[in-house]
């Protein structure tokens, strides 16, 4: 199954097929399945920052939904103030990422629990924070915006509209970020997490990358605000409450971790399970949620995206190797060799 | 072996086939569920119906937290609404104005207070076809859906918060209203009652960091001006502190007579007035109603210790023996065990009050003359003197006025036995 | 002027003083062993030159001072550190191990050239090519650890222990290559060994550190010469 998705022809075919139903589908469907879709494009990139800290670089990071929230307040007052949607898109981007820098500066000497409790902490400051400046934030009760209407003449609906701009930035920013983990950046963050004193002696200084992948993190999260605000049309202490960044950290482990298609997985997971939940039960959302998290990470330890490689692994029962080191060789990070790997059985396989 | 095709070929294919697939199921969904907006032809002679409602059936929704820390209260939202309407659907039926009998479903979804959630969970009702959004729970997540509701013409009514923010503007926002009394006349109510008592009494108040606290404290301070009766100490919370110690000990220096602790938090409620009395400090306690439970807040606080401990309440307590006889306490028992207790496990006030906003719903169904919304939203803005089930004697609701929600009174309570009895003067 | 130059070295670790004022030279092209008993402050030498603890005194690198740089900083000036322990990232292949040793470097065809030479110099590592670093043996793994700090191109490669944990035998063949590195490539090294017949092998001058000081140093023949040396260090 592997080394068919491995040829050009397929992953093509593939792309445009995907690229296709991701043009049409708001055209037909109800505007409640568009916001969903435009839900999971919004958390997509909130998970991709995420998983460019946890998933690639190793660091524990539960503040995310914090960069999520400020950068929603921002766009939210950026609206409230006219600002040029550009103005505020490139404000949801920059200022969370400072703020992401700064705080990186600080926590990134710290390791595992000493770091994660850093990052712990800025949801929870960040919540009555949030309450106390209410000509900024709305307070308590929140800010709700009204912007982005379709525009006149396109023949679309507000929530088509909003969409495809949710959808073509969010494609955009996977595209930055699927080039920056594949990449030089990425491959140095994979050392990172993979032995901080190998990275010392290959002259990469871990509090560097682990800095930069820590303000990348805030920059996605900040961006994913800008989107909140652009489907959501409102934002609330609650966007920024702990709770949402642990559920995040989850939707990424369940999704799959340093993995592009992992993390639109996990958005996909988090977008969706409360609504299959609620039409299971209505009042055992949380006991069907938590079922579904125990489940897919007994069964799949390595989150959804292992999900084909598990079905083949079943099917092929013992023969095979290891499921080791054939997770191993399916592992991306360092370019050119992943093909290579995948390349050799394919060519055992002509002749039959 | 069996397959001809050559892998790669069969791959192709199977993508094919799933990509046309894809695009048919998605093809079928637009026109069935968008009609949600066509609530505005009522000017027709003959008005069509609006969605949601047959000459049969009419259906509600409400969104609320059902999992999470608020989901005591918000589960209780729905099942105190959903037990009155299932027992008079068992009992044959609404009436409506127009001269048909209805059966009123609710179907129900849970937010975990999460906004992003709510919004989802109402375009997914809306999209299902309800014909109203009534008695959800929660500020934000009411906040959240106030646009969408007016702008689509969907009534958002009778809403279980105390944030003036949904009723103070009803020409601003037409399709919304609350129906609790804010937590500034709660308050209010307090302070008038320290006031009236005529005498120099010293108040410390401690309330939430935030605009509810302070909508909160304006209502005391409103209430107080011009009386012997004055503030000497305040001191704030956040929803997140652990512990409420310091602020207790800090209060209790000022050796006030009255303590508002306008805490929301119940275990924080709780941490209150155990610390108080442990520290001496034996003022009389105020307690908002959302904090005032006696099996959750009173018992484990240890409240008895105190010279008085007053709430406001507007509903009957069903759990209460002065209440035991009471017909309506009897019909609320009666309904909740069939149908509200598989939805809502322990008791909390927000019951009996979606309890009685199924009443007030009935209430507008009786004058609704025609099967659209812009019907029911005039039938239920022109309810007023009615007494609705569980409701104490003298709170009415009137839902007539243009900044206030449905239900304004309040009752001043005060702890006696092992509930409330109403208040006797300070 | 020597390539790397230690001048009154100095190092504690919290109120613990390891190093004593340790002084010596490193010419371009050459290897430098490193002798002494447990505890005698060897890896805290090789430490304190990549910079991974704090030192005192001066050390010079290409008549640059780089006592105090950050050991990223270090790395990237052409000091190359195979800790002990090794170091290989387990989770991914000999080849990519070997990729991620040139990291700091652009020139992809060298970069392969040099892949080349690394699998002809240990030819386990060839045979084993596309395995986990994780299930390669000690010797495989102490290989690839060497072979991976050569990729960066270093001017001084800082080899600690190489034999520790390898068979006889094992530790042996490790050391072979390592000459053959040295002697084919000429970058210089400073081996730290507590076997000194192993270190032999490949240096040609050593010291002898006791306690965190020079106690005694020489070419090759003459410390082999020693009584104390060779009942220390060479097993009779």
């Amino acid at each position: 199954m592997k080394n068919l998705l491995a040829r050009p022809i397929v992953r093509l075919l593939l792309a445009v097929v995907i690229a296709v139903v991701i043009i049409v589908a708001p055209i037909s469907s109800s505007s409640f399945i568009n916001y969903q879709l435009s839900l999971i494009a919004v958390f997509a990139v909130a998970l991709l920052g995420l998983n460019i800290v946890m998933g690639y670089t190793g660091q524990v990071s539960l503040g995310q939904s914090a960069f999520l929230g400020l950068g929603a307040y921002i766009a939210a007052y950026g609206v409230r103030q006219e600002w040029p949607v550009v103005v505020i898109f490139l404000l949801c981007c920059i200022i969370p990422a400072a703020v992401g820098l700064l705080v990186a500066l600080a926590a990134a000497r710290l390791r595992g629990l000493a770091l994660a409790m850093v990052t712990i902490a800025l949801p929870i400051i960040g919540v009555p924070l949030a309450k106390r400046f209410p000509d900024f934030t709305g307070g308590s009760v929140g800010s709700t915006v009204s912007w982005l209407e379709a525009p006149e003449g396109s023949g679309l609906a507000d929530d088509q509209f909003r969409y495809y701009l949710v959808v073509a930035i969010a494609v955009v920013l996977f595209i930055l970020g699927r080039n920056l983990v594949r990449g030089r950046i990425g491959r140095a963050f994979a050392i990172v997490k993979s032995n901080e004193a190998v990275a010392l002696s290959m002259g990469i200084s871990p509090y560097r990358y682990k800095v930069l992948a820590f303000t990348i993190a805030s920059l996605f999260g900040g961006a994913s605000g800008f989107l909140y605000i652009a489907v959501v049309q409102y934002t609330s202490p609650e966007t920024l409450s702990f709770a949402t960044s642990i559920n995040l950290v989850a939707a990424m482990v369940i999704g799959g971790s340093a993995s592009i298609l992992g993390t639109v997985l996990g958005a996909i997971y988090f977008v969706m399970l409360p609504v299959v939940a609620g039409q299971i039960d209505s009042s055992r959302t949380a006991l069907i949620s938590g079922a579904a998290l125990l489940l897919v990470l007994f069964l799949l330890p390595g989150g959804l995206v292992s999900l084909p490689r598990r079905i083949a692994q079943l099917v092929r029962g013992g023969r095979g190797g290891s499921p080791r080191s054939r997770a191993a060789a399916d592992r991306p990070p360092t370019g050119d060799t992943a093909p290579r790997t995948t390349a050799a059985p394919e060519a055992e396989k002509q002749p039959r | 072996m069996k397959n001809s095709l050559k892998p790669n070929k069969r791959v192709v294919g199977t993508i094919a086939v799933l990509g046309v697939l894809a695009l048919t199921v998605t093809g079928c969904t637009r026109t069935a569920t968008d009609g949600g907006a066509g609530a505005g032809t009522g000017a027709d002679e003959t008005a069509a119906p609006s969605p949601g409602i047959t000459d049969t059936t009419l259906s509600l929704g409400i969104s609320s937290p059902l999992s999470g820390p608020t989901a005591g209260p918000g589960s209780c939202s729905v099942a105190g609404l959903d037990s009155y309407l299932e027992a008079q659907n068992a009992a044959g039926g609404f009436e409506f104005g127009d001269g048909k009998t209805r059966e009123v479903t609710l179907t129900y979804l849970d937010d975990t207070y999460d906004p992003a959630k709510t919004v989802s969970n109402f375009k997914q009702l809306v999209g299902d076809g309800i014909f109203a959004y009534v008695g959800a729970l929660g500020t934000p997540t009411n906040a959240a859906i106030m646009p969408i509701a007016n702008s689509e013409e969907v009534p958002q009514v009778l809403l279980v918060t105390g944030a003036t923010a949904f009723s103070e503007d009803q020409k601003a926002n037409p399709w919304t209203f609350g129906l609790l009394p804010t937590y500034y006349d709660e308050a209010n109510t307090f302070g008038k009652l320290l006031a009236d008592a005529g005498k120099p009494i010293t108040v410390a108040v401690l309330s939430q960091n935030d605009d509810f606290g302070k909508d909160y404290v304006a209502g005391l301070t409103d209430a107080i001006e011009g009386s012997d009766v004055t503030i000497v100490d305040s001191a704030t919370y956040e929803p997140t502190d652990t512990t409420l110690d310091s602020q207790v000990t800090q209060l209790a220096a000022s050796k006030a007579d009255v303590l508002m602790s306008a805490v929301s938090v119940t275990p924080l409620q709780v941490g209150v007035l155990t610390k108080a009395q442990s520290i001496g400090w034996l003022p009389r306690i105020f307690l908002p109603s959302n904090t005032s439970t006696p099996g959750t807040i009173l018992e484990p606080g240890g409240a008895t210790a105190y010279p008085a401990v007053y709430s406001t309440s507007l509903t009957k307590v069903p759990a209460s023996p002065t209440f035991a006889e009471d017909e309506d306490v009897k019909a609320y028992n009666a309904a909740f065990a069939e149908y509200g207790s598989k939805i809502a496990a322990v008791y909390t006030p927000h019951c009996a009050w979606s309890y009685a906003e199924g009443a007030i719903l009935g209430e507008a169904f009786k004058g609704m003359e025609e099967p659209t919304r812009d019907s029911f939203m005039t039938a239920l803005k022109s309810i007023k003197d009615f007494q609705a089930p569980l409701l104490l004697d003298g709170i009415t609701v009137d839902t007539t006025r243009d900044d206030q929600p449905a239900i304004s009174g309040l009752t001043l309570v005060q702890a006696s036995g092992p509930g409330y009895a109403p208040a006797k003067a300070y | 002027m020597s390539l790397l130059e230690l001048e009154d070295v100095s190092a504690s670790y919290g109120y613990a003083p390891v190093l004593h004022g340790i002084s010596f030279g490193l010419e371009a092209n050459r290897a430098e062993g490193i002798l002494g008993a447990n505890g005698a402050g060897k890896t805290t030498t090789l430490r304190a030159i990549s910079g991974m603890v704090p030192a005192t005194g001066r050390i010079r690198f290409d008549g640059v001072d780089i006592l105090g740089k950050s050991p990223d900083r270090i790395a990237r000036m052409g000091i190359a550190h195979v800790p002990e322990g090794r170091g290989t990232l387990g989770g991914l292949s000999v080849r990519d191990n070997l990729r991620i040793g040139a990291y700091q470097r652009k020139d992809r065809k060298q970069i392969d050239e040099h892949i080349e030479f690394c699998l002809d110099l240990f030819p386990n590592l060839r045979e084993r090519i596309s395995s986990n670093a994780s299930a390669l043996s000690g010797g495989e793994q102490q290989m690839l650890a060497v072979a991976r700090a050569f990729m960066a191109q270093p001017r001084v490669i800082l080899l600690d222990e190489a034999s520790l944990g390898l068979a006889p035998s094992t530790a042996q063949r490790v050391y072979d290559a390592i000459r053959r590195l040295q002697t084919e490539t000429g970058v210089a090294m400073v081996v730290v060994e507590q076997n000194a017949s192993l270190a032999f092998s490949v240096v040609d001058h050593a010291l002898v550190l006791e306690t965190g000081r020079v106690s005694i140093e020489g070419p090759k023949e003459s410390l082999m010469g020693m009584d104390e040396v060779r009942r220390a260090y060479l097993g009779g």
